[in-house]
C-alpha cells in the first residue's frame, strides 16, 4: 500500500519535472552558446530605426566589412555626419516648432537623452557643435555582442564579397530595437553554411566555401 | 621507450658507399659515441620524477577535475567591449595593415624596411624588395629589433645624476654648463658610432661649430678602421669602398665574414647569390675561396676553405699579392718571402683563378691590420678590380669609425683634459679594452651627456642621459650607399618621454625643433639640390617618405686612382710555447652587444655552434684534446701576464670542427648590462634553472681581452694561455636536438638510408643536371589512399640549398610573425625550443682533414601523406585541400603523438605557457595568429594567415592569385632569396618551375610521406671529386 503511494508520488513528480523541463529544454545550451545575447548598450541605439525605418545601409556605418576582418562599430565621428544637424526625434522638433509659433518665439534647441551622450562623448555643445573647452572627449565602450573565441578569425571580407547579406547571419537586425545576437555563432552553424552554400550558390551564383581547419582556425 | 628492440643485430642504417659523404651533426656523432638512428624516441624525464597513481589518487583528482570543468561552465561568458575612434583616421580601418617604408637601424647598413602596422602598432619588419642596398632581405639582427621597440627598460625620461628628471630642467641644466665650457674655450668630444645619416651629421657639426675646440669621434666597435685608413694610403681619401660581391666571377675572402657580420651581410649575400644562380638562363656560379682561423658563416659557404692561424693572413697574402703581380707582368712587390704558410700550388691556384678573372675577381680582407689591408688593395689594384668589383665613386658610408681618433681621445680622457664628453649610439665602457679604466677617467670630465635609450655601462656613469627614440618612432635619413639616400619615419607615437638625438642638440644649438621640421629642412638643403631628375621639392620628399629611398647624385670625388703605398708583410710574432692565439669575433645575433637585451636574438641557434643564450670558447677537437678539455668545461683565458696587462675570462669550452689547432676564439657581445632581466625569462617551475650566470648575466664580456694601440683595434691574434679549471657548465646546444633519423627496424625494407642532403660539385652538374641526386624513389606499395585531389591551389616551397648561407634570418622572421614563444635557457638545454624553423647545419668530413658544411633549413614538409596525422586520436592535424598540413589548436589535447611520429621532428609542444618577462612586449604579438597556451602542438603553417589574407583580399578585388602574392615570413626576409613558395597546381608559378629542376630531391623520400617541401642540391665549385658528395645515381 505505501510503497505503490510512494511509486506514484515519484512517477508523476517525475512527470511533472519532465514536463517543465520540456517547456525550458530550448534554453539549455551548452557552454560558449549566446544566442539570444540582448545587453543593454551605452547609448540605446535604435536599429529599427536607422537601418529599418529611415533605411541607412548597414555598411554605411559599418563600412570596415568590406575591406576588413572586422565590420567596425562606427566613430562617433560617423555619427556626427547627420547627428551635426539632427539632435533629437522629429516629431519633438515639429512640436516645438508649432509651439513656439503659437507663443511667438524662437524654437528651443531639443536634444535627446540619447544623443546628449554621444555629444558628451565628444565634448562638443549641441548649439553649434562646437569643443567645451576643458572637457576631455570620451570614447563610447559599445557592448560586443556577436563574439566569437579568440582561435577563430572570422573575416567579413569574403563573405560581403560573395553576396552574403548581413541578415544571414545577424538576423533582421532592421527591426530590433536592441541588437540581440540571432544564431549561435557555432562551428556547426557555420560549417552547415559552408556545406549548403556550395550546394545551392550564395544570391543565383556559385561559390566556393572551403570547410579546411585553416579558413577559421591559426 | 627506449632504444629500440634488437639494436645489436640490426642492419646500420647509414651505409656510405665509397664515394659518399658521411654527414654528422655533432662529434659525438661522428665518433660514434651516439647514433642517432638509435636514440630513444621519447625523451627521458631529466629528473628523478617518479610518479605512481593510487587508486584513491585517480579518483581525487578525476572529482576535482569534474568539479573543475562543472564550476568553469557555470561561469558567465565575459562582457566585451567594443570601442571604436572617436574620429576616425581616413587611412585606418581597424583590422587591416597598413605598411610603411622605413629604413633599418639595427646596425649602420642601413637596408631598407617595409614595417607592418595593425591598429597603430609596428608588429613585423620586412625587407624593401625595391631598395638599392638591400634588395629585400632584412637579417635576423633587423627582424628583431621591433621588440626593442616595446621594451618596458628603455628609459623614459632624461636623467640628471641618475635620477629622473623634467626635460626642461635637464636643458637648462645643460645649457648653462655648455655656457661655461663654450665661454671657458674648453674642450668638447662627440663621441658617436658611425652615422650615416647627413642630417645627423650636419646637425652634429652645427652643435660643435659654436665651440672652440670640439671634435667629432666616430669609432665602430666592430671595426673596418684598417679598410678605411688602407685607403686613405692608396688611393688618397679615407673611405670604405663599395663591394660589389653581384660582379664578382671570383671571391677570396681572408678572415671577413661578409656574408655573416661583417659591414653590410644583407648586401653583401644578396650579391653573392645573384653571382651564383642556376638552372635558368643566366646561369652562372662564382668561385669563392676563405681563408680563416675560425668556422664562420662565410667560411661554411665558401668552395674552398684554408684553415689559417691569424698571424700567417699577412704572409699567405703577400704570396698572393706576389703571383698576382708576376701574373700581371709587373714586379713583385716583395724582395724576399718567407716560404708560404700553405701548399705553394694551393696559392698560385688561387692567384690564377683571381687572374684568370681579373676586373670580375675581389679580394676582402676582414682584418683590423693596416698593412693587410694595403697589400689588399694592391691585389686589387693589380687585378682591375677598382671599377669593375670595388666601387670607389660611390663609396660606402656603412663604416666611418676610427680606431686612431678613439684611441687619441682615450689618451686625452686620461690625462683629463676633456671638459665635456656626449656619447650616442656606443658604449665604450663595455665595448672596449680597457673599459674599466675609462669607467675612471669619466669621473674626470666635468660634463658627460649620454644619448643611450638604456642605462648601461657608460651611461650610468654619465652626468645626464637623455635618452633618444627608437627608431621606429623617429624622423631620420641614411646615407648606407653614396648616393641612396634613405629615409626613416616613425610608425608609432614615442612611447614614453623621450626626444630625438637631434632634438636635443637643436634645443641647446638655441634652435629647438622638431626632428620632422629639422629632416625636411636638411633635405630641402641638402639632398634636393641632388637630384637626378627636376621636380618639385614636394613631390621628391613625399616619393622619398613612400619609397623609403630616393637615387641621387653620388656627391663623392670620381676618379680615385691607386698609388702604389709601401707594402709590407705584417709581421708575424712567433707563437711562445703553450699559448693559442685569440681570436674575438662577432655572433650573427649579437654583433657588438646591440642585440643583448633582446630574447629572441639570444635563443637563436648560432648557425654554427649551434649554441643558445651564453657565449663560449671555441676549440678545435684536437687543441682541446691537448688540453684534456670537454665540451662544457669551463675554461680560464689569459691573455698578457708579465710585464703587460693582464685579464682573464672564464668560459665554457665549444668544440667546433674547422678551427685551426692554434686558436681559440670567443664571441663578443655578451654580460652586458641589462642582460639580468633575463633571469626571468622562461618558465617557472620547481626544476627550472636560470638562464643567467652565476654573475647574473647572459654570458661574459671578452672585449677586454682585445687591444687598442697603434690605431688600431686588434680583435685577433693576441697570445692567451687557456687553462681548465675543473668546473662545468653545460651549454645549451641545439645540435644533437631533433635529429632526422629513421630507426634501422622503421627502414624501408630493401632501401638503405639516403644522406639528409644533396650535394654536387659544379662540373658534374654541368655534365648532368640531376648529379649528386640519390634517385627518386618511386613508392610500389602505398599505405593511404590516394584520396586528395587538390583541385584549387597547391601550396608547396622549395628552398635551394646552393642559395641558403645558413644567416638564420628567417628563424627570427618565423619567430615574430607566428609568435613563437622565448622559453629560456634552462628549457632550451631539455630539447624543448619552440622555433617551427630550424636551420640543421651537417657536417662532412673531408679527404684533406678539413670539414664541409651543408646548411638545411627544417620546417614542417606538410607531408600528403602525414604521419603525424594519422595518429592524432582527436583530429587536430588534418590535411587542408590545399595542401597544408593544418593544426588546429583548439581542437588539441597535447597527446604529443604526431610530434613523435614526425620524421623530420618539426612539431613543437608548449610544455608551458609560456610568459614575457616584459609584458609591454605582448603589443608585438600578431594579432592574427593565436598565442597557444600551455599542452598544445604547435608547427609551421606555412604562414596559412597570410595566405587566407591574400585570398580574401583577391576575392574583394574579384582578382585571381597571382604568384608571389603570398610570401612566408621566412621567404620574405631571406637575404639570399633561398626559399620559393607558392601554387605547384599553377604550371606558370616559380615554385612549379623548380620543382621540375633536375636539383629537386625530398629530404627522407623513402618514407613515402611526400612532402610538400623540397630542396635544390647544394652545388660546390670545385673539381669533381674533391669532395662534392655522391657523384653517381643509384
Amino acid at each position: 500500500m505505501n510503497g505503490r503511494i510512494v511509486t506514484i508520488v515519484l512517477l508523476v513528480g517525475t512527470a511533472l519535472a519532465g514536463t517543465l523541463l520540456a517547456t525550458r529544454i530550448g534554453a539549455v545550451r551548452i557552454p560558449g552558446n549566446h544566442q539570444g545575447y540582448e545587453p543593454a548598450q551605452p547609448i540605446a541605439f535604435s536599429h529599427r530605426l536607422h537601418a529599418g525605418e529611415l533605411q541607412v545601409q548597414c555598411l554605411y556605418c559599418h563600412s570596415g566589412a568590406e575591406k576588413s576582418r572586422h565590420a567596425g562599430i562606427p566613430a562617433a565621428g560617423t555619427c556626427m555626419n547627420c547627428h551635426r544637424v539632427v539632435t533629437t526625434a522629429f516629431g519633438a522638433v515639429r512640436a516645438e516648432d508649432d509651439l513656439a509659433k503659437k507663443e511667438n518665439r524662437k524654437p528651443n534647441l531639443l536634444v535627446s537623452t540619447e544623443l546628449r551622450k554621444l555629444y558628451d562623448a565628444l565634448a562638443v555643445s549641441p548649439a553649434g557643435m562646437l569643443p567645451i573647452a576643458g572637457r576631455e572627449p570620451v570614447p563610447i565602450a559599445w557592448t560586443k555582442i556577436h563574439n566569437v573565441p579568440d582561435f577563430v578569425y572570422f573575416d567579413h571580407r569574403g563573405h560581403v564579397a560573395s553576396g552574403v547579406t548581413c541578415q544571414q547571419c545577424h538576423g533582421p537586425v532592421e527591426t530590433m530595437e536592441r541588437v540581440r545576437q540571432m544564431e549561435t555563432l557555432s562551428m556547426g552553424w557555420c560549417v552547415n553554411c559552408h556545406r549548403q552554400v556550395n550546394q545551392i550558390g550564395v544570391a543565383g551564383k556559385t561559390v566556393y566555401a572551403s570547410i579546411d581547419c585553416v579558413t577559421c582556425h591559426y | 621507450m627506449g632504444t629500440p628492440a634488437g639494436a645489436g643485430d640490426r642492419m646500420d642504417p647509414v651505409m656510405p658507399k665509397h664515394d659518399e659523404k658521411h654527414y654528422w651533426k655533432s662529434l659525438e656523432e661522428r665518433d660514434g659515441a651516439i647514433d642517432p638512428a638509435a636514440l630513444p624516441e621519447f625523451l627521458a624525464v631529466p629528473s628523478g620524477a617518479d610518479w605512481r597513481t593510487t587508486r584513491r589518487g585517480f579518483l581525487v583528482a578525476a572529482g576535482f577535475g569534474l568539479a573543475g570543468t562543472a564550476l568553469s561552465s557555470c561561469s558567465r561568458a565575459p562582457v566585451e567591449r567594443a570601442i571604436p575612434f572617436l574620429l576616425q583616421p581616413e587611412a585606418v580601418t581597424p583590422g587591416r595593415a597598413s605598411f610603411y617604408a622605413s629604413t633599418c637601424a639595427g646596425c649602420s647598413a642601413g637596408c631598407g624596411l617595409i614595417v607592418k602596422s595593425r591598429d597603430g602598432r609596428p608588429i613585423k619588419l620586412e625587407g624593401n624588395p625595391d631598395h638599392p642596398v638591400s634588395r629585400g632581405g632584412l637579417c635576423a639582427v633587423g627582424q628583431a629589433s621591433i621588440l626593442g621597440l616595446y621594451d618596458s627598460q628603455r628609459l623614459d625620461a632624461p636623467t640628471r645624476e641618475g635620477r629622473r628628471t623634467s626635460w626642461d630642467e635637464a636643458d637648462r641644466a645643460i645649457l648653462s654648463s655648455l655656457a661655461e665650457i663654450r665661454q671657458q674655450r674648453r674642450p668638447v668630444r662627440f663621441l658617436t658610432s658611425t652615422i650615416t645619416s647627413p642630417t645627423t651629421r650636419a646637425t652634429i657639426d652645427a652643435f660643435l661649430a659654436s665651440f672652440a675646440d670640439a671634435r667629432h669621434v666616430t669609432y665602430d666597435s666592430l671595426s673596418a678602421s684598417a679598410v678605411l685608413d688602407a685607403h686613405e694610403r692608396t688611393h688618397g681619401a679615407r673611405l670604405l669602398p663599395r663591394y660589389r660581391f653581384d660582379r664578382a666571377e671570383v671571391i677570396v675572402g681572408v678572415d671577413a665574414d661578409f656574408l655573416g657580420t661583417w659591414i653590410s651581410p644583407v648586401e653583401y649575400t644578396a650579391g653573392y647569390r645573384s653571382g651564383r644562380t642556376l638552372g635558368d638562363a643566366l646561369a652562372r656560379m662564382s668561385f669563392h675561396a676563405q681563408i680563416e682561423s675560425r668556422m664562420s658563416l662565410t667560411g661554411a659557404k665558401a668552395d674552398l676553405r684554408v684553415v689559417l692561424a691569424p698571424a700567417q693572413y699577412g704572409l699567405l697574402m703577400a704570396h698572393l699579392a706576389d703571383r698576382v703581380a708576376r701574373l700581371a707582368g709587373a714586379n713583385s712587390p716583395f724582395e724576399l718571402l718567407a716560404a708560404p704558410p700553405v701548399a705553394p700550388a694551393l696559392v698560385d691556384t688561387l692567384a690564377e683563378r683571381l687572374w684568370h678573372a681579373r676586373e670580375k675577381s675581389l679580394v676582402v680582407c676582414g682584418s683590423n691590420e693596416v698593412g693587410l689591408q694595403v697589400l689588399c688593395n694592391a691585389i686589387n689594384h693589380t687585378l682591375g678590380a677598382y671599377g669593375g668589383t670595388i666601387d670607389l665613386d660611390r663609396p660606402s658610408f656603412q663604416q666611418q669609425g676610427s680606431d686612431r681618433q678613439i684611441e687619441e681621445l682615450l689618451g686625452d680622457l686620461s690625462k683629463g683634459s676633456v671638459a665635456a664628453l656626449l656619447v650616442a649610439g656606443v658604449n665604450p665602457v663595455y665595448e672596449l679594452p680597457g673599459g674599466e679604466a675609462l669607467a675612471q677617467h669619466l669621473k674626470k670630465v666635468p660634463l658627460v651627456i649620454s644619448f643611450s635609450s638604456h642605462l648601461d655601462e657608460t651611461s650610468s656613469l654619465a652626468r645626464f642621459v637623455c635618452p633618444d627614440r627608437h627608431y621606429l618612432e623617429s624622423w631620420a635619413d641614411a646615407e648606407p650607399v653614396a648616393g641612396a639616400l634613405c629615409v626613416t619615419q616613425p610608425v608609432i607615437g614615442p612611447i614614453g618621454g623621450t626626444r630625438q638625438l637631434i632634438e636635443s642638440l637643436a634645443a641647446w644649438s638655441g634652435a629647438p625643433k622638431p626632428a620632422y621640421e629639422l629632416l625636411r629642412e636638411s633635405w630641402m638643403t641638402r639632398v634636393y639640390p641632388r637630384r637626378l631628375a627636376d621636380q618639385p621639392f614636394e613631390a621628391f620628399w613625399d616619393r622619398a617618405v613612400h619609397d623609403g629611398f630616393v637615387e641621387v647624385a653620388a656627391n663623392a670625388p670620381a676618379g680615385r686612382t691607386f698609388a702604389a703605398a709601401a707594402a709590407s708583410v705584417p709581421a708575424a710574432a712567433p707563437a711562445a710555447a703553450g699559448t693559442l692565439a685569440l681570436v674575438l669575433y662577432p655572433k650573427v645575433a649579437m654583433l657588438d652587444g646591440r642585440g643583448a637585451l633582446n630574447p629572441w636574438l639570444h635563443e637563436l641557434p648560432d648557425p654554427i655552434t649551434k649554441t643558445t643564450w651564453d657565449n663560449y670558447a671555441c676549440l678545435s677537437p684536437a687543441a682541446a684534446s691537448a688540453l684534456h678539455v670537454a665540451e662544457g668545461d669551463i675554461v680560464r683565458i689569459e691573455v698578457g701576464g708579465g710585464s703587460g696587462p693582464s685579464s682573464a675570462i672564464e668560459l665554457p669550452a665549444c668544440l667546433q670542427p674547422g678551427q685551426h689547432d692554434g686558436v681559440v676564439a670567443v664571441a663578443l657581445g655578451y654580460g652586458r648590462m641589462g642582460t639580468e632581466r633575463f633571469a626571468k625569462v622562461g618558465p617557472r617551475w620547481l626544476e627550472a634553472r636560470p638562464t643567467v650566470g652565476d654573475d647574473g648575466r647572459v654570458g661574459k664580456n671578452a672585449a677586454p681581452l682585445a687591444s687598442l694601440s697603434d690605431g688600431a683595434l686588434r680583435y685577433s691574434g693576441a697570445p692567451v694561455r687557456v687553462v681548465k679549471t675543473g668546473r662545468r657548465r653545460d651549454l645549451a646546444v641545439t645540435q644533437s636536438h631533433h635529429y632526422i633519423a629513421v630507426p634501422a627496424h622503421l627502414a624501408p625494407a630493401g632501401g638503405a638510408r639516403r644522406p639528409i642532403v644533396q650535394e654536387t660539385t659544379l662540373p658534374a652538374y654541368v655534365k648532368d643536371p640531376a648529379a649528386g641526386s640519390h634517385g627518386h624513389h618511386e613508392a610500389k606499395e602505398d599505405l593511404w589512399p590516394s584520396d586528395h585531389s587538390y583541385p584549387g591551389r597547391r601550396w608547396k616551397m622549395v628552398i635551394d640549398l646552393t642559395a641558403c648561407t645558413g644567416c638564420s634570418a628567417c628563424v627570427i622572421a618565423c619567430q615574430v610573425e607566428n609568435n613563437v614563444p622565448v622559453v629560456g635557457r634552462d628549457e632550451v638545454r631539455r630539447h624543448r625550443e619552440m622555433h617551427w624553423m630550424r636551420i640543421d647545419r651537417y657536417y662532412a668530413d673531408r679527404a684533406d682533414g678539413g670539414v664541409d658544411v651543408i646548411q638545411q633549413p627544417m620546417l614542417c614538409q606538410h607531408c600528403e601523406n602525414a604521419s603525424c596525422e594519422t595518429v592524432c586520436p582527436v583530429l587536430a592535424t588534418v590535411h587542408s585541400e590545399e595542401g597544408l598540413n593544418q593544426q588546429v589548436y583548439n581542437r588539441c589535447v597535447g597527446t604529443r603523438y604526431c610530434a613523435n611520429n614526425c620524421p623530420y621532428k618539426v612539431r613543437r609542444f608548449n610544455w608551458f605557457d609560456y610568459p614575457r618577462e616584459d609584458r609591454l612586449q605582448h603589443l608585438v604579438l600578431n594579432p592574427d595568429v593565436v598565442v597557444r597556451s600551455r599542452g598544445v602542438m604547435e608547427k609551421c603553417s606555412m604562414c596559412v594567415q597570410r595566405i587566407q589574407d591574400a585570398k580574401v583580399e583577391a576575392k574583394r578585388q574579384g582578382l585571381p592569385l597571382s604568384d608571389g602574392a603570398v610570401q612566408t615570413a621566412c621567404q620574405q626576409s631571406c637575404p639570399a632569396k633561398a626559399i620559393t613558395f607558392g601554387d605547384a597546381n599553377d604550371p606558370e608559378s616559380r615554385v612549379a618551375r623548380l620543382l621540375k629542376d633536375p636539383r629537386h630531391f625530398r629530404v627522407l623520400e623513402e618514407l613515402n610521406v611526400k612532402p610538400s617541401v623540397g630542396y635544390l642540391t647544394l652545388i660546390r665549385n670545385r673539381a669533381e671529386g674533391e669532395g662534392g658528395g655522391a657523384t653517381g645515381h643509384e
